[in-house]
């Protein structure tokens, strides 16, 4: 075993919320290093492909079970960036009803703060790594705020072609608001539309985390520890101070980083693993569960889904982004389908390659043979996706736990069940029959939607935030209730969901974070 | 204004053709190129190769050329963290190569109880029923692991290779357009 120099601040990952609290705190003069699993991913290694992007997503590290076994090693990420490095970079936001639902509705979880606290740092964010978007538009569902500081990016008939279809069952629509550069923004160039957003952005028109936040960390010397594999965080003899990180280098050796801080900023299933690895005498179910609640409310999105094919010659669905160009929030209200209880978020259309899993092909899986060739060639400039995002409540029984298979280094798998309850299903099931109308409206030749099952898209929870320490793992800026100096950043932390991208709403809750604890340092660290 | 010269940032691209040893030597090639060259296996062998092939020409006319065995037992090949398969992303576990082999083998199992043959040895009709059948669970008797993923998967490798390179794109008559292109055109 190996010692580093003690840092002030520790934090494992180097994702999009690790790069916001290390840019924040590097800029307060602290020492901060990241741990982080995958490699430490540049712009030069962004290749242009959907086969090649795959390098930028974890190899699945938790058993997954349930009946609606999460779609994992899609969603994560892998080095650098996490998964913001391969996200779409489509940034909506949190309604004010998305903070108070058990309060509002005797459903779900309260967040520990209010929409209007974190209003602020939505603003903040968007001039910080650049967004695209309007804002009036927007505040037709929520709050005014400020503007964005670039106009929407462009739309492709595509996307356009959906809107007929909207305002013929009277749903309003507005552009989308994307992390995506409509034009040359603090040096970084303006998109061009290529579509590659999810193999990571090498030009830097998409705000991933390399070219923002963990950037602007670098430049104020925080060090990335790339293939580095935490295993535990270490506490004092009376347990109620961290003092530093387990982790396993590029060599499979053993090390201690020793740390002032420790900010747990990994993903959904290696968050709460590493909490309840790291149990000991003081803590024996695990550091910051004396409640039991550590891996607990694990949530994803369902996808309403819906495939139109056009007439039109050519939608150029091979060009824009993967955010989409249009979307609405007038079917958000969570009990506007009757029978069911929960959000959902309309969008359309992304650019679509013909392989992977939002590809041309995968639009049909019943089909092969010559009938998938000929599909793929009509499929390549006139076929065009609609989608509903849908909201998952949050569950205790959906959870992170540890399993009996173990790891390389002698520590246990996570293991990770979920299952949609019949609201998630009843609000993703009606989704698809208002899709289908839509797509008939916007006079789609062919329509379908994927029914099989819903989707499991996004994740979070699994370490909610709340007020109490009887009812959640961390208070509002992430830090533990157990152990003042251990942090808890990014996604892992959202008590309910939304029907929203959890991305726009990560940086805000991770920049409010961050700042209250350089601000309130001296108390915390000790 | 930052100027985006899009062609000209494949310059400064990392190197993304595989290596495929043949002879002795090894060569950067595009799966399409080590098919053509008759690059050897390294981790399936002759017999899942020939059944890759022929699940992959079933699924989707043209992987065979294009090299869907080359590519898949090049990515077996190589450690879980720079494998490129569809199955990184599904969710299976590392190593790969033990749910190629279990599900190329249940595959072949599969076909000699119900026809006496390989895969490979079927009519184009009987293969297009098993590779339905395949689709939808519906082979009495499989042992192996789940059928409709397996056919999910061996279909994505199918068209990964197909449609998925940039010679596939393009011959869709769509522009390809990398930021960071693929070398060897793949």
């Amino acid at each position: 075993m190996a010692a580093s120099e003690k840092v002030d601040v520790a934090i494992v990952g180097a994702g999009a919320s690790a790069s916001v609290f290390a840019s924040v705190l590097a800029r307060a003069g602290k020492k901060v290093v990241m741990l982080e699993q995958g490699p430490d991913w540049r712009e030069s290694d962004l290749i242009s492909s959907e086969i090649w992007g795959r390098r930028l997503k974890v190899v699945n590290p938790a058993i997954l079970e349930g009946k609606d076994r999460l779609g994992y090693a899609y969603n994560a990420g892998w080095g650098s960036g996490g998964a913001a490095t391969h996200y779409f970079a489509m940034f909506p936001r949190l309604l004010p009803s998305d903070f108070n639902m058990k309060s509002a509705y005797g459903r779900g979880l309260d967040w520990p703060f209010s929409y209007d606290d974190l209003a602020p740092f939505y603003d903040r964010v968007a001039q910080d790594i650049g967004i695209s978007g309007d804002a009036k538009a927007e505040e037709r569902w929520r709050p005014p705020g400020q503007p964005y500081p670039m106009p929407p990016i462009k739309t492709f008939r595509h996307g356009d072609v959906w809107l007929k279809g909207f305002e013929a069952l009277g749903i309003k629509t507005a552009r989308a608001t994307t992390a995506i550069n409509s034009q040359e923004y603090k040096g970084r160039p303006a998109c061009i539309y290529d579509g590659w957003c999810n193999a990571g952005c090498p030009i830097g028109a998409l705000a991933n985390p390399t070219t923002t936040y963990l950037a602007e960390a670098r430049k104020h010397g925080a060090e990335v520890k790339p293939f580095s594999t935490v295993t535990r965080v270490l506490t004092n003899e009376k347990g109620d101070r961290v003092t530093g990180i387990e982790y396993y280098d590029r060599a499979k050796q053993r090390q201690v980083q020793e740390a002032s801080v420790v900010i747990l900023s990994a993903f959904v299933s290696q968050n709460p693993r590493i909490l309840l690895n790291s149990a000991t005498d003081r803590h024996p179910n695990g550091l910051a569960n004396a409640n039991g609640l550590v891996g607990r409310y694990v949530m994803a999105h369902t996808g309403a889904t819906i495939w139109g094919m056009f007439d039109e010659p050519d939608l150029q669905n091979y060009m824009g982004v993967l955010a989409p160009m249009h979307w609405s929030y007038d079917r958000y209200d969570k009990t506007a389908r009757p029978g069911v209880f929960g959000s959902i978020l309309w969008h359309c259309s992304p650019a679509i390659k013909p392989n992977d899993i939002g590809g041309i092909a995968n639009s049909r899986n019943d089909l092969f043979g010559q009938a998938l060739v000929d599909f793929i060639k009509r499929g390549s400039r006139q076929l065009s996706r609609l989608q509903a995002f849908g909201e998952e409540l949050p569950n205790p029984d959906n959870r992170v736990e540890l399993a009996s298979e173990k790891d390389e280094f002698g520590f246990p798998l996570a293991r990770i069940n979920h299952a949609y309850d019949q609201d998630a299903v009843g609000v993703w099931s009606q989704g698809c029959d208002e899709g289908l109308k839509i797509a008939k409206a916007a006079g789609a030749r062919e329509s379908w939607a994927l029914r099989a099952s819903p989707p499991t898209i996004h994740m979070v929870g699994g370490t909610a935030m709340g007020k109490s320490a009887a009812d959640s793992v961390a208070n509002g800026y992430g830090q533990t209730h157990e152990i003042p100096n251990l942090w808890i950043g990014g996604v892992t932390l959202f008590p309910t969901e939304g029907a929203v991208n959890p991305s726009y709403t990560m940086y805000a809750v991770s920049l409010r974070a961050a700042e209250h604890l350089a601000a309130n340092w001296n108390t915390i660290a000790g | 204004m930052v100027e985006v010269q899009r062609r000209a940032l494949v310059q400064g691209a990392v190197l993304a053709a595989l290596s495929f040893t043949i002879g002795g030597k090894e060569l950067w090639l595009s799966p399409r190129e080590a098919k053509a060259l008759g690059a050897p296996a390294s981790v399936l062998k002759p017999d899942e190769v020939e059944t890759l092939e022929a699940v992959g020409e079933t699924l989707l006319p043209g992987a065979r050329e294009a090299g869907i065995a080359n590519f898949v037992d090049n990515q077996l090949a190589v450690p879980p963290g720079d494998c490129l398969l569809m199955a990184r992303i599904a969710n299976v576990r590392p190593p790969f190569a033990n749910f190629y082999r279990a599900a190329l083998g249940a595959i072949e199992r599969s076909c000699e109880g119900l026809h006496n043959k390989r895969f490979a040895q079927l009519a184009a009709a009987e293969q297009h029923d098993f590779a339905d059948r395949l689709r939808q669970n519906k082979i009495e008797g499989w042992q192996g692991p789940p059928p409709p993923f397996i056919y999910f998967l061996l279909r994505h490798d199918a068209v990964d290779v197909t449609f998925g390179t940039v010679e596939g794109i393009e011959g869709l008559g769509i522009p390809y357009m990398p930021h960071i292109a693929p070398e060897k055109r793949w």
